[in-house]
């Protein structure tokens, strides 16, 4: 059984097709990314997911079933639009969203407690939230998506406006979910998150899937076909090289891709004459390179 | 409908709990007073203060005649102090009399009202006396009361004099003048309540249901528009449906302004028990059960008819502003009620009233006032609050839909205000 499963889902407002025959399916367990550029349907994507609208046609299986709203008491929803009751309590307003996820008030309490001490503002359960940095606020809102042990984690943006110490505090406690078995979707344009912790992706551009499957195997599929070269000296001279296809100029290094059929030896000895080489190293692309290229190309 | 309860609850105790709940709660009472009572205090202690006028006719019989008409107006109203003390400013009129009706002397009379030297003069010439118009030159050309006493104190010296001249005697001319009061009875007798305790019992029902109801309509739409400007609707939309909490937040602050009501009602209880059981008798013709009943039923259902709107408005905007203006068009039905009110009170038995019972939006106060104000059994317009009451309930189950739909679409839009077509697309959405 699948946790969740798309089938041809379409979703237009208007003129505009915010979502076009969309299919995918997340396996229970794991970390699942759904990622594209701004503007490409994730939002669209996840408020069909959670019944907040309905799709024009297509079919989503919840669980298993078809969508009914008693499923979403399994579900836990972090939206990129954050926000709080600014005048209410912490414990009060945990409690309360505890409850309408189906916990009883002294159950959703104590949920509320144990998650506040875990993320460290147990100090603040009985302020106020507009009392709270933006960054705590991210934390309760975080709790309040996680308080009901949901099987099923959406997070939208999850660690956009965490600083570092935060932003690891958090990864700590999705990877202990993952480990726990639960399913994660996770929406982002910051790719670099995404390799770090995601085992499957769907990249949606324009409402259309245009990549989609098991992380390392997409990676896999682009061969050992990239070079990172550290150099001293310029190295513009790459861009223009018959043996690249791609360049990047990151700063401290840069990135090409090699052109079909170039061999990185030859490569190697272009740049070896021009400059002094200290690392020269055949790789994967990056995702981000996939995703631009993806992007671009669709 | 759990997840319903539990917004509600929230709803309920996040406003009960709140600072401003307490403040409207003792300040809407005062300021209620403050418009009410106090002018008509400050209007009826007048301000004990003796004026110096100057009584100009052409001849010194009809000067005395009028002046002794104003001294004997005064004494008059001195006399009937105690028991007509309401309408009687307890000013003291010293006059004097002249016969120089010169141009000259009018200006000189002029200028010494203006320097102050004296508080006015009446100018009683024969061609004004013939024209039934006098002046009277004075300082306080607003004091309308005092003005207009002066008038009638001059009316009646002149209708004396003239019987006078026919010949009558004192006590003819006396029993000729004496004024008559037309006392309305009801045909019901004895059990009538009083007319003017019933308008005034009416009136401050009537104001209570108006206020509660736009005071919580736009509580909903404040508290909606603050949702979302917050930015909290996504997180609930993902387990409670919009209509959960569209109804959640339609009951809960509903539930507040009912509290309200009651402490009101109660306080008043507690604080006039004493007058309240004196006047027992005649409370019972004005504030029946039966009243209570009407008052709670209309208030629920204006109150519900007016809040969904409010909640329509409120998942529209994106600001204070843009609510304020469109605010104003919801409660314009229920401003024109009042005005309807007034008038109903003088007709109760016009076409407009009848209309204006039966139009949904009208009904609760106009078909309140009507019930308030009817003589006899209410089953002679019991079809008539029989068809209010379904004629509402009809128009908020298709408001709660339309809104409903609005409300769904609405409470996701950020930026800029929707316009007519673009609601109606939402409306249309599946």
């Amino acid at each position: 059984m699948q946790t969740i499963e798309l089938s041809n889902v379409r979703k237009s407002y208007d003129q505009f097709v915010a979502v076009n025959n969309l299919s995918f399916s997340i396996p229970p367990g794991g970390v699942f990314g759904l990622l594209g550029p701004n503007g490409a349907g994730k939002t669209s994507t996840i408020r069909m997911m959670i019944g907040i609208t309905a799709p024009d046609s297509g079919q989503i299986n919840l669980f298993g079933k078809p969508f009914e709203r008693k499923s979403l008491n399994k579900v836990g929803y972090l939206p990129e639009e954050r926000g709080l009751y600014k005048k209410m309590k912490i414990i009060d307003q945990l409690i309360f969203l505890g409850e309408l996820h189906g916990m009883r008030a002294g159950d959703a309490r104590q949920q509320a407690m144990l998650w506040c001490k875990r993320l460290e503002i147990d100090a603040w359960l009985q302020k106020k939230v507009e009392e709270l940095s933006k960054g705590m606020q991210q934390k309760i809102q975080f709790i309040a998506a996680l308080l009901h042990d949901p099987d099923f984690i959406i997070m939208d943006e999850p660690f956009f406006g965490l600083d570092p110490i935060n932003a690891a505090l958090l990864k700590d406690v999705m990877l202990d979910l993952k480990k726990q078995g639960k399913t994660i979707l996770f929406s982002t344009h910051r790719m670099d998150q995404v390799e770090k912790l995601c085992d499957s992706i769907c990249l949606i551009n324009k409402g259309n899937a245009v990549l989609q499957g098991d992380l390392k195997t997409i990676k896999a599929g682009y061969g050992k076909s990239n070079v990172q070269i550290e150099y001293e000296g310029n190295g513009d001279f790459l861009e223009k090289n018959p043996l690249v296809s791609a360049y990047n100029n990151y700063g401290n290094y840069v990135e090409v891709r090699l052109a079909p059929g170039a061999d990185a030896q030859q490569l190697l000895q272009v740049v070896a004459a021009r400059s002094r080489v200290n690392k020269f190293e055949l790789m994967e692309p990056s995702l981000e390179e996939i995703f631009i290229n993806t992007v671009g190309k669709s | 409908m759990h997840n319903t309860f539990i917004i509600a609850k929230r709803e309920y105790l996040e406003r009960v709990r709140s600072r401003s709940f307490v403040i409207m709660t003792f300040f809407i009472p005062l300021l209620m007073f403050g418009v009410t009572v106090v002018p008509t205090m400050l209007a009826n202690r007048g301000t004990n203060e003796t004026k110096h006028i100057v009584v100009v006719a052409a001849d010194r019989d009809t000067a005395e005649m009028i002046r002794s008409g104003i001294e004997q107006k005064q004494d008059e109203k001195s006399q009937n102090t105690p028991a007509k003390k309401r309408s009687l400013p307890p000013t003291h009129f010293t006059v004097e009399v002249s016969t120089d009706t010169t141009d000259s002397a009018r200006a000189a009379l002029t200028k010494k009202v203006k320097d102050k030297q004296l508080d006015g003069f009446l100018w009683a010439t024969p061609d004004a006396i013939k024209a039934r118009k006098l002046d009277f030159v004075t300082r306080d050309t607003s004091s309308f009361i005092e003005n207009g006493l002066l008038g009638q104190s001059v009316t009646d010296a002149l209708r004396r004099s003239a019987l006078k001249n026919k010949g009558l005697k004192e006590d003819d001319i006396e029993s000729a003048l004496q004024s008559v009061d037309v006392e309305p009875q009801s045909p019901l007798g004895k059990d009538a309540p009083n007319p003017q305790m019933l308008f005034f019992a009416t009136l401050g029902m009537v104001m209570v249901l108006y206020m509660t109801v736009l005071l919580y309509g736009i509580n909903v739409m404040r508290s909606i528009l603050e949702e979302k400007t917050s930015r909290i609707m996504e997180v609930m939309l993902s387990t409670a449906s919009a209509k959960q909490m569209m109804a959640g937040k339609i009951l809960g602050v509903g539930a507040v302004g009912l509290t309200q009501v009651v402490i009101w009602m109660g306080s008043t209880l507690v604080f006039s028990a004493g007058a309240l059981v004196a006047n027992a008798a005649q409370i019972r013709g004005v504030l029946s059960v039966k009243m209570l009943v009407f008052f709670a039923v209309y208030f629920l259902l204006g109150y519900i008819l007016y809040s969904t709107l409010c909640a329509a408005v409120g998942s529209m905007v994106n600001s204070e502003q843009e609510a304020q203006q469109l605010q104003f068009l919801v409660m314009m039905p229920m401003i024109l009620s009042i005005i309807m009110i007034m008038q109903i009170f003088q007709h109760p038995n016009s076409q407009l009233a009848l209309w204006g019972s039966l139009f949904p939006f009208t009904a609760p106060l106009v078909m309140f006032t009507r019930i308030a104000m009817q003589p006899g059994s209410l089953w002679d317009i019991g079809w008539q609050i029989a068809l209010s009451i379904g004629l509402m309930l009809a128009t908020i189950y298709g408001m709660v839909w339309l809104c409903g739909r609005i409300y769904r679409v609405g409470i996701l839009m950020y930026g800029k205000k929707p316009t007519l077509p673009e609601i109606m697309k939402w409306i249309k959405y599946a």
